[in-house]
Parts: C-alpha cells; structure tokens; sequence
C-alpha cells in the first residue's frame, strides 16, 4: 500500500529496478539506486539527529542529488524544505531561522555561499554533500560517505498525516512564508496528474520548474509513481529557449510541464517548430494564465501534441485542470481553468462566504486531500486562510480560501478572473506587490514606497516602483536596487525604481497605485 | 572601447544593477545567477543596438552566453 511520497520510489524499484528514476545531463540513477542511495541518506541523516516533523533544507543547484535529497529526507521522517540557490543570502538565512532548519544538503560548488549562511546564530548543525576538509565549522559528511551508510530503510511510524515539503513564498507582510505539505497532499496530487495524464514507465517527464516552486512535484513524484524517467532541465539551459527546444527534442521527452513563459519562449525565440517533437505527448502548463494568441500558434506548432491548463495556489498543489481544446480563430478569449480535479469540492462564495448563484463572479474554495496542512508557524494565518462549513455539530468542512475570483462558465468550466489582494504573477512568478513595498521601505531614505506592475507585452507582468525620499535624503535607484536584491529575488526586484516628489492620492489620501500603473504604462507605450 | 569592456559595463550598470561590481570574465554568469532569461533579451537587444551585431535566435545558448569571455568570443564571429 501506497501511502507515503517516498514509496513510489521503493514500489518502483521492485517493479522496473533498472528503469531510469531520473537523468541529469549525460548522467543516470535507476530506481534500484534511488531507492538505495535515498535510504542511505536517511541513515545518515538519523545518525544525525533528525527525527519526525523535522526540517531539513535542499540547498544546491538541480542534479541528481535532488531526487536523493527529496527521497532521503522524507525517508528520515523529515520534511525538505527546497532554498532557491540563486535567492539573496538574507532570504536564505531567514527560511533558515524560520522553520528551525539544523540539516541542509548541499554541494561543494555552495560553499562560498555556506560560508556566508553559516553566521554566528545559525541553527545549522550538520552539512550533507560536502567533505570534512572545507573547513566549515559545522559537522559535514560527503556524498561518498552516504553511499557506505546502511541501505536498510528505516522503520518509522510515520502516516500519510505527516509533513513531507514545505515551500516557501513571498508573504504580504515583507517575509516569506511556509506553506506546509503532507504525504497525503502530495500523493493526492501526483495520483490524480498520474492518472489523468496516464503515465506509464516509458514516459520521459521534464523537470522545468525550480524544486521550491510546486510545478516540480508533479515532475518528481507524479513520475515515481508511474515508474517513468525525470529528466532535469539544466538550470542554466532553462533560461536559454534554444537549448529548452533542443533539450525536448534529443531527451524526446514525452510530458512537458512549466510556466507559459518557458514555452512562449520556445515558440517566439527558440526555433521550437524546427525541432522534432514527435515523442511528446502532453504539454501540461500553470503558474499564469496562457494568453490565448500565444496558445494558439504553439498548438498549431505542435498539431499531435495534447494541451492541459492546470490550476491552483501551492497551498492547494493543483486543484482544478482544463484540456484545451482546438482554440477558435476569431477569439483571444482567455481558457478557462476548467473543472475541479478528483476528490475536491468546490465552493465560490462572496465577501460575507455566502455561497453566490451558479455563474456568479466569487472566490474559489477549495477543499480535498490536496489542501496544504497550513503555513509553518502562523497559527493565526492558518486559520484566516480556511473557511469552515458547519456539516452538523463538532464536524466542520475545511476549505483553502483560494485569493482567485473565478466565474463558472456556461459549459460548467470555471473562469480565472483576478486576485482578491495583491498577489501578482511575473512570468510565473507569485510576488505579494506588499512585500516588495516593505523591503523598499526598510531602506532610511524612504519615506514612501508604492509598486505595481506594468504589462510586458508577453502576456504576464513586470513589476515597477516608485518611491518618495525621506526629506533632505540624497538616493538613487542603484542604491535601492543595491539594497533590494539583498532581501528579494531576482524575479521580484522591480525593474525600474522611479523617484518621485509626490504620489497620486484617493480622496482619503491613500496612494493612488492604479494611477500611478495607468502613468507608468502611458510613459512606457511613449 | 573595445567590446569586453562596453559588454562588461552593460552587463554591470544594466543587468547586475551594480550589485557587485566584480565581474570576472570567466565568471559563470548562470551559475551566479547574473543572468535570467529576462536579462538574456536586455543583452541581446543591446548588443544588436550598440555593435550593430543581430544574432540569430539559435545562437542563443548557454555555450555562447555562459561568460562574458564566451560572449566576446562569440562575437568575433562578426567583425
């Protein structure tokens, strides 16, 4: 019986232990070594000291050791928590801090960023991936070591009730916050993705997506349960179209899965139609909306190739999907998001949680095995985030309040149709414009900071801020920018700082941020 | 001017944003995560504007874009 992430990995190497589990570049694990190496580092890492419930971080850059990483840790009754390896230090040591993590798996190529993380107050203890020779002053142990460990899997207690991830996001309150996983949620997700897109062992399935960003999932545990390959996009190929096109054509992956961006990418700049895409079989794309021009030409580029829209917050993994059919010609209609994925039910209610009437505009509740367990440490965010529908007495439904407000079309699809707040996409990219704003007004020359996006012309956004000095301040926007990168990632970085004397204001005096986007928009279009 | 010091100087005022203003020419421009698929287009652009130089889509790859030496190397393609 199934019912922990990690299983998949162990059912498979039962079944087709010389299968490729995943590749990376030239380079291979079967399931039968996975399987192996991932309980070996969870010997390692209980020798160590880590137990049930306990966070463990994944700090490298995407190889092979991922896919042990994710496995071992989860195999050690931890739950991994995936550090973006291209974030500022200052985020990183935050995720750090925040979740108590005192476990990380990295890689030598890290080390100078270690070094930095590794400050007087950090709770790390131990190091796996490195040598006892780089002169770190925590314990570490190589990936050579872990591959004497023990092979047995350890025998825990552990439920499918049990924290397997936790992915950290940007929060509106200036920090990131934890969105916490269990087996069930994960495995919940990847079952449905495996059935509904009838996964099988000769599937090649592309790893596109970051492992802290939940797209990546699907790639990893959707295809261990099919017993099919991974095979992981090289980070430095993903930010290039012609390699990506390249990439699906000579690794004929079969499943393709990212953001719209990558592939309108591909299209516009990565001579996509010149490659020979003929094993692929789906392109399974989330994250942002598809803008329907774009969708167009690329399935008319791809005529046998089957197109999936997937949908849902990563508090919900996914939770509902819509298979594109042949887009009209006379229409740049948005796709829908479809309809709700299996074993999730779905509810739109207004501002007061009343349930509206079938095709009214409302927010989107969701609730099923794929709901997030909550956000790690914000009890109180938690419990804002679920709405509780009284069934009779000491039994309540739970469901994720979505943020989307969505619409039920006449053909019983839902509609995307925008945020409730000030959450906003940059080419797949979820950013909280607040926290942006906060760390703008963390710098002692701001008086007041407002940001907002502009469109990029590509569909998705761009994100632009304009600030007010502090009174008889001198500062520029390379400082700011200086200043920023430190507490942001790249992505959420504005892309242009303007320093202005005075904001539009509303009657009572709030900052005018539409105007102040309709002003940005008007300069850039001139 | 010569290119590596006027691609260098875009790569650091434009793209860096002047975050660290050590830019080795060898440096891994992905793996330090200087440049994102955002940047690769600004760079592009800007090469087509200042040298005159359209490199043609497939050309844009990890082989030619990884370091500013690789950049400049490719370049010579076009004198």
């Amino acid at each position: 019986m199934r019912y922990l992430l990690f299983q998949a990995v162990d059912i498979a190497a039962e079944r087709f232990p010389d299968a490729n589990a995943i590749q990376y570049t030239g380079q291979c694990l079967t399931y039968a070594e996975l399987s192996t190496l991932s309980s070996q580092l969870a010997q390692v890492l209980i020798k160590q000291g880590v137990s049930r419930g306990d966070r463990v971080g994944i700090y490298m850059n995407k190889g092979l050791e991922s896919a042990v990483a994710i496995y071992g840790i989860m195999k050690a009754g931890g739950a991994y928590v995936p550090l973006d390896p291209f974030a500022p230090i200052k985020r990183i040591d935050y995720v750090i801090k925040d979740c108590g993590i005192r476990h990380l798996i990295s890689k030598p190529a890290k080390l100078d960023s270690l070094h930095q993380i590794l400050n007087a107050d950090s709770p790390i203890e131990h190091i796996i991936g490195l040598g006892a020779q780089e002169g770190l002053k925590v314990n570490s142990v190589s990936w050579d070591e872990v591959s004497n460990a023990s092979e047995r899997l350890p025998s825990l207690s552990l439920t499918e009730q049990d924290l397997a991830y936790i992915l950290y996001t940007s929060g509106s309150t200036g920090m990131p916050k934890g969105i916490m996983h269990t087996h069930r949620s994960g495995l919940s997700f990847a079952e449905w993705g495996a059935t509904t897109y009838m996964l099988a062992p000769e599937d090649r399935l592309s790893n596109h997506a970051p492992l802290h960003f939940d797209l990546s999932t699907f790639d990893f545990f959707a295809s261990s349960i099919a017993g099919a390959t991974t095979v992981i996009v090289p980070e430095a190929f993903s930010k290039f179209p012609a390699n990506m096109a390249k990439f699906i054509e000579e690794e004929k992956i079969t499943v393709w899965y990212s953001v719209p961006f990558a592939l309108i990418q591909m299209m516009q700049h990565g001579k996509l139609n010149a490659r020979d895409c003929g094993a692929l079989r789906w392109i399974l794309f989330a994250g942002e909306v598809f803008p329907t021009k774009h969708l167009r030409q690329l399935m008319s580029m791809l005529p046998k190739v089957k197109f999936s829209n997937l949908y849902g917050p990563t508090e919900t993994n996914v939770c509902t999907y819509y298979h594109v059919d042949k887009i009209p010609d006379d229409t740049d209609e948005t796709i829908p998001i479809g309809i709700p994925c299996a074993n999730i039910e779905d509810l739109v209610v207004d501002l007061d949680d009343t349930v509206v009437s079938r095709g009214e505009v409302g927010e989107l509740l969701i609730r099923g095995g794929v709901v997030m367990k909550g956000y790690w440490g914000q009890p109180e965010k938690t419990r804002s985030s679920f709405f509780r529908r009284v069934v009779f007495d000491q039994f309540n439904d739970v469901f994720y309040r979505t943020g989307d407000l969505v619409q039920l079309d006449e053909n019983g699809n839902y509609r995307y149709l925008g945020r409730k707040d000030r959450q906003v996409k940059t080419r797949g990219y979820r950013v909280e414009l607040d926290e942006v704003e906060v760390a703008l007004l963390a710098h002692l020359g701001v008086e007041e900071a407002a940001v907002y996006t502009i469109p990029d012309g590509q569909g998705s956004n761009l994100i632009e801020a304009a600030i007010i000095p502090k009174e008889g301040t001198d500062i520029s926007e390379s400082e700011l920018v200086v200043h920023i990168s430190k507490r942001l990632p790249a992505y959420a970085v504005p892309v242009k700082i303007n320093i202005v004397s005075s904001f539009p204001r509303t009657s009572t005096g709030k900052i005018d941020r539409r105007e102040l986007q309709s002003l940005a928009i008007e300069a850039k279009n001139e | 001017m010569d290119r590596k010091t006027l691609l260098a100087d875009f790569i650091k005022t434009e793209i860096i944003r002047n975050r660290n203003a050590q830019l080795d020419e060898s440096e891994d421009l992905l793996g330090a995560g200087i440049l994102d698929s955002l940047s690769i287009l600004k760079l592009v652009a800007h090469i087509d504007e200042s040298f005159g130089i359209e490199i043609p889509d497939e050309d844009v790859v990890y082989e030619n874009f990884h370091s500013l030496k690789a950049i400049v190397d490719y370049l010579q393609k076009f004198p």
